[in-house]
């Protein structure tokens, strides 16, 4: 290893040294000169600029300026750019002033792959390269989820909480921990989640392996490349607007039972159960001559004051909290959620010269969320500058700051306040009758919490987050064909935060307990220093490109943090560690995540004729995460390109523009979630897990320790092979564009946290080892269509499919299978389990193929006793085939990864009016709705219940036909249609036969079909703004998530993991924050 | 730019040493062989290890209790179904409940191993101190094999040898077409943990030679071994103290579960699990669900709502455990099972009105009965369903409300107040004294006349009226569990056997058992009596086909003789895989 880090080293020095001995060795005679485009009247920069008849070639700088060696003989001038017509021009005398005509082919477009820039049509490997416009479409405060639907085979979900991270997968899930892709920007490690959206330039998403292994260990899970805006031209100033109106879901969208409904329910439970009057449930009332639930006036903790009034002197917010009972139920959706608004300002300024350029930008985001104490309210700025020192150095740098607020709550779980709405009984209000919070305390059954307490109690917590990301970098050009470039950037983050938290009392459980105040604080940073030399050439039909760089990393955090507990007063301003009991404090400091790697990598491109594409890249990456001697991991690739529309027997076909065969292989790494500690067995020594209080204290314990997990120093990379095969065709002069791949990725070693085989008799945590792998197959689709109806009306059109077909086609030694418990909650066991043969994250339980109708049906059925069946319970499917059901009858009931999902933008220009439309959809993926875990099943905590469950729930009846319970002998459902279980408090009730297990009864079609957003703008005439100084200024108004058609019967079928780095578990609903809340915004666009 | 240089420069910029963590070198030595033995100690508590939760409760409340006829589940019937399996005697097998206990204690078996792989590694334990060190962690090994054994019964023994995985299989259940018998190598454990370990001890929490001693008495009475565990019970009756050096006797009955004096100083204590509270485990910041030295294993075990505790209500005694404190004119049990005709003890409606047996009060809050110093117990409203709970909420895992905030967490987690340093009483006096009484009536040499004296010194304790329960705003003293003697709580009347009662050693069997309940209820222990004893199946289906009339949950339920004495071995170490790609685990019989 001592050879192999010298050897690196004494290259990254070699290439330091280069770029600061560069001198300037440039041919006599020059020809300088601009190019700018006919329509904008913008400077166009990497124009290529090429000496007709010769090789000589350079491209134009970012004010579109160039500069070029003429040989003896040679007049003229070959100009060509992305998206322009080719151009030659004659040299006159003094500058060449170039004007290219746009076209509307995006052919010649220049887009930034891994660390170089290619023209679109020399691409070999599989590139998506997003429409910003169409990006910016939806009002979103995270970037990474605006592309949803926008590049063909990137899967997004998306939630609706303000800030809250998105579910982004490259081609499918390519890591059963994190499968997030690496995001680069301007050349830097970054993220999309807050970053400026109007800031962007350009957005790549890397595919395959072929364009991904230039990024080696970091380039599995795909690559996101965004080029942020730099100056061109003269200065213009941008302001970008829009301010709007969400909308919650509107009336009652679990469909949750009201008071007298609950009451009900709850009754023909009792009675299904054969709970006899005198023991029914006191709050609706006991006794033999009740016939039907009475509804209480009032509630109390220790007796019911049923109709009466109670005697109000009693109240004692801890042990007499008397609540005025809501007769017709609380709205407790209602209560929690309300229309929010969103805003979003940026202030742009840009510039580009000669000598230097600009682009500056300010953002101001504030949307609140629809549910109350939820927003992110963000600052942002952005710089960045470049500077012409001589006429071949450049130094820059880019640089983005920012501040944000952005309380949440923890979505997809089913302890948060979304949660509760169905959670909590209907009977109770919002406030006691002395206004402090009512809760099920007061009802003495159930045990959620009051939602409306949990989001108003978040109100003074604070929560800070600072960051900088960004780069400082030099480029020389030397010896005419080669530039060398040094980067050094990277991200610095500072958060800070405390919260309270209160004493329940309104809670039946933990109503007494101590009050409490946290504090923390902690840093996340990293550097990236990327060096690299780029040659580029050209030799009559030959064109060669080679790059080779060196690239060193290091992350580093750490954070600490301090609790008190009993505080006499709840007063803000009481909120420090001080002022709580000592005797109560705690302090955590983690151990701190650290990671370094660094790397060595190159690329050659080449092509003959432009017909012929070739391209190859290397990447030797080490790593930190593992043991020296396994460290170090090679990542090739080739990518080849035949562009048969170049070929002489294609030449006559008019309609054909362009056609291109392509096809590559390649290998990319990852270390997933693999800890940065795994090759080392280690002790710890923590007061809940290793202490014991020997001396029979009571009040304190002994130090002691314990085996914390065992080391592995074999553990290495885990593997991505990708083959692709694709089609780019351009049709009708580029009227018609369309890109189709076709790609097989198989991970192989993917990196497990060791089951040993005989895991609970070693149970310190174990190490990831390589075992396993996974094989996705998949295709992508996207077409653009542009057109001309005449010379007002303009008409965009872009549309993508994305489709993958997961599987696991081996696990490590040792596991049968992996079960996924979710972190959002686990009372019935875990939903998905990864098998051999089977798709990731697949759900895995019993069948339902109906209820028990009686007992004969029981006797006659396979026998499901070990299972405690019941009459109106659940008939589970014999699905192994051996005459009865037991645990080994549970099998596979739904995948939620969806066939496909696709995008269509449809964009038109009718004279000075726009006008967008935005459609996304999933389909054929299934989910899982948990939520009818708790609304289903009322002896679930006796929570709310949906009016769907009782109207389809099972009512038993024995044989004189009155309501019975299911202990009856003859007990029959009297509904045979019905296909929820009798509501029921029996030892069947919560077996496996109900409530008990994870069953199909859960599942639901996920597919769904959204109007992501519709705008209509307009701009004002340029004639009237002149005036004013304005360029442009266009008004907009939007409605985002106009309408979702879905079959799902929750409130958003679009289900984000509980865990977004846990990628085997998802579309499962405990209670989502929903993803298609209407937004009517207004905007505005204006250019000084 | 300077920095970046020198990092990437240098040869180290890839090896980053592991950041606050212990490397094992740090620990070869005294203090950290003394350290892990502590963390060995700390999962006696079933929580704090892997996988820890309330199936792993210390206290065994749903194997031993809630699993017997002491208690229903409680709560609302699906809080925490995974005990519904447990309740009905058909436990799934990818029931969550066993598997806690498993994974926890099979852990703690771990750590003991771990003690004897680092001990030799360490040069600075004088040989005495390392034989002394030996013993403890034999006797912690031989507790948690004993544990596993008693509730999954066919399971696989691990010494220090077992390390690694990646080899061939030498840990399995199987043997030849059956189990494996790992009976003597428990007893080995506890015979070498005798030998080793001192009378007393340095620190009451810590195993000594008369807590070794009971242990492998309660091994050979679950085996039925009467007379092997003849010679060590009488050794501990006579000599027996406890491990802070106090003689073996009988203290007032409420103080063995008062928080306040079951720590040191407790002459009935053979072998107590130490709890503590506010001693930093219980945060939120640094634990997690169930690590926390607190008896967190009991932590459901509270009345609901307004009540003490605040959640879950849990662990409700059975109608039928309270009946059968139901006293007979001269204070004795109703040994012929007559205690469940007539009316329910504390019926909302018709309650029971005649003699009860005063331990009844220590042993389960109920309706009008001072809850230690809480005040009278409102009756249902303190449990969660009174429809499918029945009325009684336990009590000796509780504290006072004298003892709230100081006996009792106040760190912030989930339901904090419920965490309380009441430790557990895995073996007290009273338990060896009616082992005792067991083995002179089903021993080979019976002495009738012994086990009767044992018998009674176990009821006259119980029947000191210093240690009753009074009403009438009776002050209840939070030091020393007693109350201010005034009117006792309810008709109390408690005798003693007559002189030459167990002389029909059948009687005397069937009393000795029906003290055991009595004494020990709500204790943990009641299942694994009735299995060893060979009669769950015939009490239990007998219990369901009473309870039933008053918890519907009874419908419909069954004991199965040959699978339900047993827990199945979790359905997921089944499936896992050997490197013969096979199990190298065989369910329990029945499964």
């Amino acid at each position: 290893m001592k050879q192999k880090n010298g050897r690196l080293a004494a290259r990254m020095c070699a290439v330091l040294f280069l770029i600061f001995i560069s001198g300037t060795l440039l041919a006599q005679k020059k020809v300088t000169g601009t190019v700018t485009a006919a329509k904008s009247n913008q400077p166009v920069s990497f124009a290529s600029v090429t000496v007709k008849g010769t090789s000589i070639a350079t491209s134009t700088d970012a004010a579109g300026a160039f500069t070029i060696t003429v040989p003896a003989g040679k007049t003229v001038l070959t100009v060509t750019s992305v998206g322009f017509a080719d151009l030659d021009v004659t040299i006159g005398s003094g500058p060449v002033n170039v004007v290219l005509t746009e076209t509307t082919s995006t052919l010649n477009e220049i887009v930034v792959t891994g660390y170089t820039a290619q023209r679109k049509k020399d691409i070999t490997g599989s590139v998506a390269v997003v429409n910003v416009n169409n990006l910016k479409q939806v009002p979103s405060g995270t970037t990474e989820s605006l592309l949803q639907g926008q590049a063909s085979g990137v899967t997004v979900i998306n939630s609706g909480s303000p800030g809250e991270g998105s579910n982004i997968r490259i081609r499918g899930i390519t890591s059963l921990g994190s499968a997030s892709p690496y995001v680069v920007i301007d050349g830097v490690a970054g993220s999309l989640h807050d970053l400026d959206v109007n800031d962007i330039e350009s957005i790549q998403v890397l595919k395959d392996a072929g364009s991904t292994a230039i990024y080696g260990i970091l380039g599995s899970n795909g690559v996101i490349v965004v080029t942020t805006k730099k100056g061109k031209g003269k200065t213009v100033l941008n302001y970008d607007a829009y301010i709007g109106t969400q909308r919650p879901l509107s009336g009652n969208p679990f469909h949750l039972a009201n008071t007298p409904q609950y009451a009900q329910a709850l009754w023909d439970m009792q009675t299904y159960s054969g709970i006899d009057n005198s023991k029914r449930i006191a709050a609706f009332g006991q006794g033999a001559s009740q016939t039907g639930p009475m509804i209480p006036t009032y509630l109390q903790p220790l007796t019911f004051a049923g109709q009466a009034d109670p005697d109000l002197t009693t109240y004692n917010i801890n042990s007499d909290q008397i609540t005025k009972a809501n007769q017709t139920g609380t709205n407790w959706w209602g209560e929690i959620f309300q229309p929010a608004l969103i805003q979003s300002h940026t202030l742009s300024g840009s510039a580009g010269g000669e000598k230097s350029s600009y682009f500056y930008s300010i953002n101001y985001f504030d949307q609140e969320g629809t549910l109350i104490n939820t927003y992110l309210k963000r600052y942002t700025a952005r710089m960045n500058t470049v500077f012409n020192v001589k006429n071949n150095v450049r130094i820059g740098e880019n640089a983005f700051i920012f501040y944000k607020d952005n309380p949440r709550i923890t979505n997809q779980n089913e302890g948060n306040a979304i949660s509760m709405v169905y959670r909590i009984p209907p009977i109770i209000p919002v406030y006691d009758v002395e206004g402090n919070y009512a809760g099920t305390k007061s009802f003495t059954i159930n045990n959620a919490d009051n939602p409306v307490a949990m989001q108003k109690r978040t109100a003074n917590n604070k929560g800070n987050d600072w960051q900088v990301n960004g780069n400082v970098f030099a480029e020389v050009d030397l010896f005419k064909h080669l530039t060398l470039r040094t980067s050094f950037g990277g991200t610095f983050d500072n958060y800070y935060y405390y919260y309270f938290s209160y004493t329940g009392y309104e809670n039946a459980e933990g109503n007494t307990n101590a009050n409490g105040f946290t504090e923390g604080a902690g840093y996340n940073s990293q550097w990236l220093w990327t060096n690299t030399a780029n040659y580029s050439n050209t030799f009559g039909k030959h064109s060669l490109k080679v790059l080779i760089g060196t690239e060193a990393r290091k992350v580093y955090d750490r954070s600490l943090s301090g609790n008190r507990t009993t505080y006499f007063s709840t007063d803000p301003s009481f909120w420090t560690l001080n002022d709580g009991t000592p005797s109560t404090q705690s302090n955590s400091g983690g151990a701190p995540y650290q990671l370094t790697s660094s790397s060595v990598f190159g690329k050659v491109d080449y092509a003959y004729n432009d017909k012929y594409l070739l391209a190859a890249t290397v990447r030797n990456d080490g790593v930190s995460v593992f043991y020296p001697g396994h460290q170090y991991g090679t990542f090739p690739s080739f990518t080849a390109g035949w562009r048969i529309s170049r070929e002489d027997f294609m030449k006559n076909i008019s309609w054909l523009t362009d056609l291109k065969l392509r096809g590559g292989w390649g290998k990319a790494g990852s270390y997933s979630n693999t800890p940065t500690t795994n090759a080392y067995t280690l002790y710890a020594s923590t007061a809940g897990q290793s202490y014991y209080p020997i001396t029979g204290s009571g009040t304190a314990s002994t130090a002691g320790f314990f085996p914390s997990q065992l080391g592995n120093q074999n553990t290495t990379w885990e593997t991505d092979i990708q083959t692709d095969a694709g089609i780019d065709a351009s049709l009708f002069k580029g009227k018609l564009d369309f890109s189709f791949d076709w790609y097989q990725k198989k991970i192989s070693g993917l990196l497990f946290q060791n089951r040993s085989v005989l895991d609970a008799f070693i149970p310190v945590a174990q190490p990831y080892i390589n075992g396993g792998n996974i094989q996705n197959t998949g295709f992508d689709f996207s077409a653009t269509y542009h057109a001309t109806i005449n010379h007002d009306f303009h008409l965009d059109i872009t549309g993508n499919i994305s489709h993958y077909k997961s599987l696991v086609s081996s696990l490590p030694f040792g596991y049968k299978y992996l079960d996924q418990y979710s972190s959002g909650s686990s009372r019935i066991g875990a939903f998905t389990r990864s098998q051999a043969g089977q798709p990731v994250g697949e759900f895995f339980g019993y069948q339902v193929v109906g209820l028990f109708q009686n007992n004969a049906d029981i006797t006659k059925s396979p026998d499901q006793s070990s299972l405690s069946p019941g009459v109106g319970a659940f008939k589970y499917k014999d699905a192994n085939g051996d005459g009865k059901v037991t645990t080994d009858d549970r099998t596979w009931i739904g995948n939620p990864n969806p066939d496909f999902t696709y995008g269509l933008n449809i964009s038109a220009n009718y004279k000075s009016f726009d006008f967008s439309v935005f459609f996304y959809g999933s389909q054929g993926n299934k989910v899982v709705n948990y939520i009818k875990y708790w609304t289903d099943f009322p002896e679930v905590f006796e929570g709310n219940v949906t009016t769907t469950a009782i109207n389809n729930s099972a009512r038993i009846v024995n044989s004189a036909g009155q309501p019975a319970s299911v202990n009856d002998p003859t007990a029959q459902v009297a509904n045979p249609g019905a296909k929820t279980p009798v509501f029921n408090t029996t030892s069947t009730s919560s077996g496996p036969s109900t409530s008990g297990a994870f069953n199909s009864y859960y599942i639901e079609d996920g597919s769904y079909l959204r109007c992501k957003s519709l705008i209509i703008g307009y701009t004002l005439p340029t004639t009237t703004l002149k005036r004013f100084g304005i360029d442009k200024f266009r008004v907009y108004v939007q409605c985002a998530n106009l309408f979702t058609i879905t079959k799902y019967t929750g409130l958003d079928p679009e289900l984000q993991g509980s865990d977004l780095n846990n990628n085997s578990n998802f579309g499962i609903d405990f209670g989502n924050y929903p993803a298609n809340q209407k937004n009517y915004n207004i905007g505005v666009n204006v250019s000084f | 730019m300077g920095a970046c240089i020198l990092a990437a420069c240098s040869k180290s910029f890839l090896n980053i040493a592991p950041g606050g963590a212990l490397s094992p070198s740090i620990l070869a030595n005294e203090t950290g062989v003394q350290g892990l033995l502590i963390g060995a100690y700390s999962i006696l508590d079933g929580e704090g290890g892997n996988n820890g939760g309330w199936g792993s409760a210390a206290s065994n409340w749903t194997y031993g209790g809630v699993q017997a006829d002491d208690a229903y589940k409680g709560s609302t019937p699906s809080d925490q179904s995974d005990i519904v399996g447990i309740e009905s005697w058909n436990t799934p097998t990818t029931d969550g409940y066993p598997s806690q206990k498993w994974d926890e204690y099979y852990d703690g078996v771990y750590r003991a191993n771990e003690v004897l792989r680092v001990l030799p590694l360490a040069k600075d334990i004088p040989a005495a101190e390392a034989a002394e060190i030996t013993a403890e962690v034999r006797f912690l090994r031989g507790f948690f094999h004993f544990e596993l054994k008693r509730v999954f019964n066919n399971v696989p023994y691990l010494d220090e040898k077992v390390t690694d995985t990646s080899g061939p299989v030498t840990v399995t259940n199987i043997s030849g077409s059956g189990y494996v018998n790992i009976w003597p190598q428990i007893e080995a454990d506890f015979i070498a943990a005798m030998a080793g370990l001192p009378a007393t001890q340095s620190a009451v929490g810590r195993a000594n030679k008369y807590a070794a001693e009971a242990l492998l008495a309660k091994v050979y009475m679950t085996e039925l071994k009467y007379d092997a565990a003849k010679p060590l019970l009488a050794d501990l009756i006579a000599n027996g103290e406890t491990s802070d050096g106090l003689k073996y006797k009988l203290i007032n009955y409420g103080s063995n579960f008062n928080p306040a004096q079951n720590h040191v100083g407790d002459a009935e204590a053979v072998f107590t699990i130490q709890t503590s509270v506010n001693d930093g485990s219980g945060n939120s910041q640094n634990a997690g669900i169930g690590i926390s030295n607190g008896n967190y294993g009991d932590a459901l075990n509270f009345p609901y709502g307004a009540g003490p505790g605040a959640c879950c209500g849990f662990n409700n005694p059975s109608q039928n455990l309270a009946n059968a404190y139901k006293t007979d004119a001269n204070g004795l049990p109703l040994l012929d099972d007559s205690y469940s005709t007539g009316n329910n003890v504390s019926d909302p409606t018709t309650p029971y009105t005649g003699t009860l047996d005063p331990r009844i009060d220590w042993v389960m809050g109920r309706k009008g009965i001072p809850y230690l110093d809480w005040g009278p117990h409102p009756g249902d409203s303190w449990i969660r369903d009174p429809a499918n709970d029945g009325h009684f909420n336990p009590k000796k895992n509780v504290y006072a409300e004298s003892q709230k905030g100081t006996l009792s967490s106040v760190e912030s987690f989930w339901a904090n107040v419920e965490e309380v340093a009441n430790n557990i009483n895995y073996i007290r006096f009273a338990d060896v004294l009616l082992w005792a009484a067991e083995v002179d009536i089903k021993g080979s040499v019976p002495n009738p006349a012994e086990a009767l004296s044992y018998v009674n010194m176990v009821r006259a304790r119980a029947a000191d009226k210093t240690g009753w329960v009074y009403g009438g705003g009776a002050a209840y003293s939070a030091a020393t569990a007693t109350y201010a003697i005034t009117t006792p709580a309810d008709n109390y009347k408690i005798g003693l056997y007559p002189d030459g009662a167990f002389d029909n050693l059948t009687y005397a069997m069937t009393a000795i058992m029906f003290e055991r309940r009595l004494e020990l209820a709500m204790e943990g222990q009641r299942f694994f009596d009735l299995v060893r004893w060979g009669v769950a199946a015939t009490v239990l289906n007998k219990y369901a086909s009473i309870e039933k009339n008053v918890i519907p949950f009874y419908n419909g339920v069954s004991f199965t003789p040959g699978k339900s004495e047993y827990q199945p071995i979790p359905q997921d170490q089944i499936d896992g895989l050997g490197v013969t790609g096979t199990s190298y685990l065989k369910q329990n019989p029945g499964y």
